[in-house]
């Protein structure tokens, strides 16, 4: 039961990271393939507000304005120029901050990461196993889930869907293009840093490999697979995804393969739902 | 002090001769189709895999090299002629060609991993750690091989592209597509020649450069990343440009070892990409050439 339940708590907080790159890269049309970078700033971020003795909702709260403040600051510079530039902005910021993750090692502990960041305390009520922390993770993503599928609806989420459609049209109508992406990019930031705040209480221990750039690409993946700009393509993509690791355990294959053939699967996932299924499950097409 | 610096130096040409191969070649594909071809580091990995893979079969470094080339020219061609071909039919918008190649680059660094080895691998060349005195100047044969063959396969890259009837017709669709399907060129057919060059001649440096180091699976995209800065740097569309600025990067990278650890060379390129998008973003060498980016 255990087991099933520290799979729906993983799932979960990546459904939190996956709503955050669906906000940038399907409804406003933003590449990003620094998510995993930006919560790994986040689980960092926590780690360290929670070794200096802050409680859980203020460390979150933190990890979530350092990581939305990140997420802006990579993404100002290629604000005002679109495309490809971004696409480099954002492979550079994931490269870097792998860099940043292995090499600062006063602060993020190097390769062999950080230990021992101490179990989430809610009013006195202690979270230890994954049944318990399921209660945290289940309201965060509701909260996350509630408060995109509003932004979708509001006046705004109409502005932004209108800026993937045609940015010139709307700046051409006298809409403020620049400052809604930069809305967009503090929220989805904030977004990925709750995630990763929660996936650093939730295991404990942070390295850079958590957050590397093939971390990356499957929250791509799961955002593809899923569907973009829906609520339910966002939370049935890492649902299936995470399924594919547990899955493999069943299969015999050396331990050194293990890393490849997962990735290759995702690789595989991605190339057929761009070729055959661009709306992914429960989605649009991006 | 000085030794340093010439090693330093040295160091940084031989680097940037075998991106500057990487960002020709990358540009040269981008200038002709408009897809951000990531899964260009892919290539790379997979043909030194391939090459390394020949050279244990006892097969001579030249035949191996080249079986490397073909390869990369196949595999280019059937990303060009399976992938973007049809996501092109599809109207598919550039991320979803990105996407796309992100999955291909996946696929093909996770195939080099299963089918060759996932760990750290060498060649199995006597010669690959046999040095060379120019003076105060030391090369390995790899590093002498890469500074020959790279600016050579770069010039014979240029050469091909304004000189010969296939590369001016190429050239032609990538700056008027309607307009070329008009005097009866098919695109497709000139963007699969294009990825099938580009393709055979990344193989170049990535099987040197594996040879001259080691090679890793997932290294390739760093690569790619400093290449890619060189060509936005160099002025997107110009060939010459983003090899030149390659050059420029590697030994600005390689120096700054001087003032910075070596660990943060990744950052110095980045810096330099930031500086460069928010005061030059047309680049160095500007070019009458423009793709809609």
């Amino acid at each position: 039961m255990n087991f099933l339940f520290s799979f729906i708590v993983l799932a979960e907080i990546f459904a939190i990271v996956a709503i955050s790159t669906n906000l940038l890269m399907g409804v406003v049309g933003i590449f990003s393939v620094a998510q995993a970078a930006i919560m790994g700033c986040g689980a960092y971020a926590y780690a360290v507000l929670a070794a200096a003795g802050a409680p859980f909702f203020p460390a979150v709260c933190g990890a979530m304005m350092i990581a939305a403040s990140l997420n802006l600051l990579t993404a100002l510079p290629s604000l005002r120029l679109a495309g490809d530039y971004f696409v480099i902005t954002s492979f550079g910021t994931q490269l870097v901050a792998t860099a940043v993750f292995i090499n600062w090692v006063a602060v993020t502990g190097g390769a062999a990461g950080l230990p021992g960041i101490p179990v989430a305390e809610i009013f006195g009520v202690r979270f230890v196993t994954a049944g318990e922390f399921l209660w945290i993770s289940t309201v965060a993503l509701a909260l996350m889930a509630f408060s995109f599928w509003c932004l979708l609806r509001s006046p705004y989420g109409k502005l932004l869907h209108a800026i993937r459609l045609d940015e010139i049209a709307v700046s051409a109508s006298g809409r403020k293009v620049l400052r809604a992406k930069v809305g967009v990019s503090l929220v989805s930031g904030a977004y990925a840093g709750c995630a990763g705040a929660l996936y650093a209480v939730y295991i404990s221990f942070i390295d850079p490999i958590s957050f590397d750039i093939h971390v990356s690409v499957l929250v791509i993946t799961m955002v593809v697979i899923g569907g973009a700009r829906t609520l339910a393509g966002s939370i049935i993509g890492p649902f299936l995804l995470l399924a594919i690791p547990q899955l493999l355990t069943l299969l015999e294959i050396s331990s050194s393969l293990v890393g490849p053939v997962r990735q290759l699967i995702f690789g595989v996932i991605l190339i057929a739902c761009v070729l055959w299924r661009p709306q992914g499950i429960a989605g649009r097409s991006l | 002090m000085t030794m340093l610096l010439v090693h330093l130096l040295v160091d940084g040409i031989v680097t940037g001769c075998s991106i500057g191969l990487v960002a020709a070649t990358f540009a040269y594909f981008y200038s002709a189709t408009g897809t951000f071809h990531v899964a260009h580091a892919g290539i790379y990995t997979f043909c030194c895999y391939v090459a390394w893979y020949c050279i244990g079969l006892d097969i001579p470094f030249v035949p191996a090299l080249l079986i490397a080339m073909i390869v990369g020219a196949l595999l280019g061609m059937m990303i060009q002629g399976l992938l973007y071909a049809k996501l092109e039919r599809l109207k598919a918008t550039p991320l979803v060609m990105l996407i796309g190649s992100i999955g291909v680059l996946t696929v093909l660094q996770n195939v080099s991993a299963i089918l060759f080895s996932p760990n750290i691998i060498q060649f199995d060349l006597p010669w690959r750690t046999e040095y060379l005195e120019f003076g105060p100047i030391l090369l390995s044969i790899p590093q002498l091989l890469i500074v020959i063959l790279c600016p050579l396969l770069f010039l014979a890259l240029q050469v091909f592209s304004s000189r010969t009837a296939l590369g001016r017709q190429i050239r032609a669709v990538a700056s008027n597509p309607e307009l070329a399907q008009i005097t009866h060129l098919r695109p497709q057919r000139m963007f699969l020649y294009a990825i099938a060059i580009s393709s055979a001649l990344v193989a170049v440096p990535g099987t040197l450069v594996g040879i001259d180091q080691a090679m890793q699976p997932y290294t390739s995209l760093i690569i790619l990343l400093t290449a890619v800065v060189a060509v936005i740097a160099g002025g997107i569309g110009s060939l010459a440009g983003a090899f030149l600025m390659s050059i420029v990067l590697s030994i600005i990278q390689s120096v700054s070892v001087l003032f910075v650890s070596g660990r943060w060379s990744l950052g110095v390129v980045f810096a330099i990409f930031i500086l460069f998008i928010l005061l030059r973003p047309e680049g160095l060498v500007k070019r009458k050439f423009k793709r809609e980016l």
